[in-house]
């Protein structure tokens, strides 16, 4: 379970000073497909890194899981993130000079797993994004879509309890779109993770069982399905 | 992250752009082989020149001398009084006596002490009815290594009754090869003096026996041609020629130490007794330190290119951490520490620095392969190498070149390390 207690998160200094968060709370179960929908500039990209760890807002609490991450240390966040969750971005963010392998065995190396787990475990999230044929294959060779499979392989392989996905599908075709859409949703149902997607786009939206409004650093709404 | 995985990234990432690679190790290569060539070449330099001394002269001898001064200076409270004789006086008007061989025989390491002897022949010759012939004489006094092209020594010394003939008199005694020589009888006349050193007109002739036929060789220093005798024979050819009186003063003595005796305490003992001591160890000595000075000029030169080069790695890593933002980004948002990506472009920059090294020394192997072409240049024997690797001590470069790839891949491994991964990231 993931609480989020009155999140306040500022940037700048005095004049320049700019709320992107404002007294922010939220809960959000095990295993819910979440959508954070808000318009470019609404917060909802720094509502993600808070959740994540990735940023840290200046006053509240974000409990995961009984666990405050805004009072552990850099290097014990570093290690939640590569024990519990993984990642999918917008542009993919795959190295394309590395094989496919290769980049999906990097959060297994981060989080030290034994080289002899890695080949099954790198085997298992290639064949689960159906990319099983393509291995060897550097991924700057690979399509967009398949490129997003990569991404969706890598955030997998360390079976993490959490999935960010921001705008995953915002850089690709609408056939291609609802065949990641499906990975995601499946995976989400079948192994009970928590997805959460942060996205401007309400027909993406619409597919979530609870839906996060953000507007102005605001939650403007949250709607169960 | 694994050491062993992040050095594996680092190889792997240096494998994508091999042209920055390559060149950035360049750069450490001229450093590096520079260095390498320095090191070969006093490796080369002081094996030369031990050989030189070895062939020059015997290590374990020491030339012993009366100081110049010595008569004079002896009393402290002024000129010594007419008719007064210093029993004490060992050293009389620069010649040494008797007293000063005990004096020094009597030092720890001392193996055998010969005197330096003025001995005057007349002629050499086969024998009755043969050529007669004028030829220097000396006395091989020391073991001093020689090249023989006949015969056998043993020590570098001749026996009693032996003679070491050169190879360049060889024709004028009609020997028709060294081999024919050995063996062969040789007589030495040697006129009588009278202790004014006027010819008496009587002469004796010494009958010797060719036991070794000696050549220049091109490391000795001071070869000269000579009728080389044992010092043994020199001492009774001395007591002929110039009669029992003079026969115990000696201008000079070559002392003979123990095999593995420490000749420098020795020298020093001797000298501190009041006499001049030379040996060959100062001469080698004062070699060794010209070519060490040469030696750690040269390689002044290479680490200053080693530092230019230092610059090379620095720009080139922070170029290569502005072009993977958004991997190292990746990298943090996945879990990886500020120490994991530090150290992944900190293994950069060794491999980087070992790969400049390795080729550094293997430029500078290469080098060494001109030997025959630098020694024949220097008109040196053939097979002479003033070039020799060290190969323990250029590990050695290699691994203080990857220390110091690492050590400037400090900065931009903590530009990498810093980098905020939620700006990396940043699409817009």
């Amino acid at each position: 379970m993931i609480e989020v207690k009155n999140i306040t998160k500022t940037y700048g200094k005095k004049n320049n000073l700019f709320t992107a968060l404002k007294d922010v709370s939220l809960t959000i179960p095990d295993g819910a497909s979440v959508a954070i929908l808000g318009k470019s500039g609404s917060g909802k990209s720094t509502l993600m890194h808070a959740l994540s760890g990735l940023d840290r807002p200046q006053q509240g609490q974000v409990v995961i899981d009984g666990q405050d991450i805004l009072t552990l240390k850099e290097k014990a966040v570093d290690r939640f993130r590569a024990n519990k969750i993984g990642f999918i971005f917008q542009s993919f963010f795959v190295t394309g000079s590395e094989t496919t392998s290769e980049n999906i065995s990097l959060p297994l190396e981060i989080a030290t797993v034994p080289r002899r787990d890695r080949k099954q475990r790198i085997a298992d999230a290639l064949s689960a994004v159906e990319l099983s044929d393509k291995a060897t294959s550097k991924a700057r060779n690979l399509s967009g879509g398949q490129k997003q499979r990569l991404a969706i392989a890598r955030a997998i392989v360390n079976n993490p309890r959490i999935i960010f996905a921001d705008e995953p599908t915002g850089n690709l075709d609408s056939a291609t779109s609802e065949k990641i859409e499906k990975l995601l949703f499946d995976y989400n149902k079948n192994k009970g993770v928590t997805l959460i997607i942060v996205t401007h786009d309400p027909e993406l939206a619409a597919k979530c069982g609870m839906i996060v409004t953000i507007k102005d650093g605001a939650v403007e709404s949250v709607r169960q399905r | 992250m694994n050491v062993s995985d992040i050095f594996l990234r680092a190889g792997r990432n240096l494998r994508e752009s091999k042209a920055r690679t390559i060149l950035t190790a360049l750069a450490i290569a001229v450093g590096a082989t520079t260095i390498t060539v320095a090191m070969a070449a006093g490796n080369g330099g002081r094996a030369y020149t031990n050989e030189m001394v070895q062939t020059s002269g015997d290590a374990y001898s020491l030339n012993v001398y009366p100081k110049p001064e010595a008569s004079a200076q002896k009393t402290e409270t002024g000129l010594p009084e007419y008719g007064v004789v210093e029993e004490e006086a060992a050293q009389v008007s620069g010649l040494l006596a008797e007293r000063d061989i005990k004096e020094i025989r009597g030092l720890e390491g001392v193996k055998s002490i010969s005197p330096m002897l003025n001995i005057t022949p007349e002629y050499a010759t086969r024998g009755e009815g043969e050529k007669k012939l004028v030829a220097p004489l000396s006395i091989k006094a020391d073991r001093t290594k020689i090249d023989l092209a006949a015969g056998a020594l043993t020590d570098n010394m001749p026996q009693a009754s032996q003679v070491i003939v050169p190879e360049g008199y060889l024709a004028s005694f009609g020997f028709a090869s060294a081999q024919e020589a050995i063996g062969q009888k040789l007589l030495i006349n040697i006129p009588q003096y009278s202790t004014a050193g006027v010819p008496t007109g009587e002469a004796q002739n010494f009958e010797l026996t060719i036991a070794a036929v000696d050549r220049q060789s091109n490391t000795n220093l001071y070869y000269s041609e000579a009728l080389r005798v044992s010092t043994q024979d020199s001492e009774k050819m001395y007591a002929y020629q110039r009669g029992e009186e003079t026969v115990n003063r000696y201008y000079g003595l070559v002392v003979l130490a123990d095999q593995g005796a420490d000749i420098s305490v020795l020298q020093q003992q001797i000298r501190d007794r009041g006499y001049d001591v030379y040996s060959l160890e100062d001469q080698r000595e004062q070699l060794l330190q010209m070519i060490d000075i040469a030696q750690w000029g040269l390689i002044g030169f290479g680490a200053l290119a080693v530092i230019a080069s230092i610059f090379g790695i620095i720009n080139t890593q922070y170029i290569s951490v502005l072009e993977r933002t958004q991997q190292i980004g990746l990298m943090k948002a996945v879990g990886a520490s500020r120490r994991d990506v530090a150290r992944l472009f900190r293994y950069e920059a060794a491999w980087v620095g070992l790969l400049g090294g390795v080729i550094g020394v293997l430029i500078g192997y290469l080098v060494t392969l001109l030997n025959p072409v630098i020694a024949s240049s220097l008109a040196l024997e053939s097979g002479t190498e003033l070039l020799r690797i060290d190969w323990l001590a250029s590990v050695g470069l290699v691994i203080g070149l990857m220390v110091v790839s690492i050590v400037s891949g400090y900065f931009p491994s903590r530009k990498a390390a810093k980098l905020d991964p939620i700006e990396a990231l940043r699409t817009e």
